[in-house]
């Protein structure tokens, strides 16, 4: 593969800063020996990277560090005004995986409170209220149709006991 | 050599209260820091200030700590906001201005660097740099001191930024086409264009 300067003069910088691979960088290192313009363009880009020296070493103040640990454990947090709007809080790729947990954690909290209102209404369908005891619970019965009923009874049974000669004072032979 | 302490291990230790594990953190990471918030203050009291407050962040947020990347970068990315925003409340910040430095002014024309003289003093191209990157909007010097003085790889700066490595790419780009632009406006007497 060959490249022409316009393919080539993009990834000057990444190739010096040695983020290319080498299926990347090999290509470009040809076009590099055999273009004259593109030598001195990635001769400029090492030229500006002379600017950045490396810098001597900062002198630490003595103590630093336990002092900083001193304070950390006392409770101080730093400074209270600041910003983490200037950088985002997570790289993109967290970001992406923080939406699908969001999304999750919602669906899950959703579910949640349908499952509870569910077992709610199926409870309130099921237990028994505090005026109707009934052993199969298959209907509510009020107190007055249930001595209706008891009365129906006795009335049959006494007319029963009539209809056979036998009552209460006919037991003793009277 | 591995250190004799993992800096997983030492967080650990920090979370379940001990002092002396924070502590080695500190020792361990304060002179990245301290160099690092160098490249923002010349001023030895802001620089300590800022890292001071690097730290004590770093402590109450040591729970959230998720191990997605290394301590290191997590550290790095506290350190860039806490000194960021320091440089904002001091009012030396010509990023947060209305216009996004990114989108306006299309790319810069490129233009032929000049690498310093080889007789320029060591200090003195320092200077000159340091005061070269004052000129530049926050975002371009951001990234132009993660990469060309930490040597952080694009992946590490894209972590840190919070930003995909193709914008870290195209960041760099015009980063540095600021940069030489202004070198070459401020100092055109270091040295002549090839």
């Amino acid at each position: 593969m060959t490249f022409r300067c316009d393919d080539a003069r993009p990834l000057i910088p990444s190739y010096l800063d040695g983020e290319l691979s080498e299926a990347q960088a090999a290509p470009l290192r040809k076009h590099l020996l055999d273009c004259q313009p593109c030598r001195a363009s990635a001769q400029g880009e090492k030229n500006l990277k002379r600017w950045f020296v490396p810098t001597e070493e900062v002198a630490v103040p003595a103590g630093f560090a336990a002092r900083v640990a001193r304070r950390a454990f006392a409770g101080d947090p730093g400074s209270a005004e600041f910003d983490d709007t200037l950088v985002p809080a997570s790289p993109p790729e967290q970001a992406e995986t923080g939406k699908l947990l969001t999304f999750v954690l919602r669906a899950t909290a959703v579910a949640a409170v349908f499952l509870v209102l569910l077992s709610v209404g199926i409870g309130r369908l099921r237990l028994p209220d505090q005026n109707t005891i009934s052993a199969t619970n298959a209907e509510e019965v009020s107190l007055e149709q249930a001595l209706d009923e008891l009365e129906r009874l006795n009335e049959d049974q006494a007319s029963d006991d009539q209809g056979a000669g036998r009552g209460p004072e006919d037991a003793d032979g009277r | 050599m591995e250190p004799a302490f993992e800096d997983a291990d030492l967080v650990q230790e920090t979370l379940q209260g001990n002092q002396a594990s924070f502590q080695l953190l500190v020792e361990r990471y304060q002179g990245r820091m301290f160099a690092l918030v160098r490249h923002y203050t010349r001023n030895p009291v802001e620089i300590e200030d800022v890292v001071q407050d690097t730290f004590l962040k770093a402590y109450h947020r040591l729970s959230s700590f998720q191990h997605n990347s290394s301590f290191y970068t997590w550290l790095y990315r506290i350190a860039v906001n806490t000194v960021l925003d320091a440089m904002k409340r001091r009012g030396r910040s010509p990023v947060q201005s209305v216009e996004d430095p990114e989108l306006v002014g299309g790319a810069p024309e490129p233009q032929q660097a000049f690498a310093p003289d080889a007789g320029v003093e060591r200090e003195e191209i320092a200077r000159v740099t340091h005061e070269v990157l004052e000129e530049l909007p926050e975002i371009f010097r951001t990234v132009l001191v993660l990469r060309e003085f930490e040597d952080r790889p694009y992946q590490e700066i894209a972590d840190i930024l919070g930003i995909s490595i193709g914008t870290v790419e195209s960041r760099l780009f015009r980063a540095r086409a600021k940069f030489r632009d202004k070198l070459t406006t401020l100092y055109p007497e270091f040295g002549q264009p090839e």
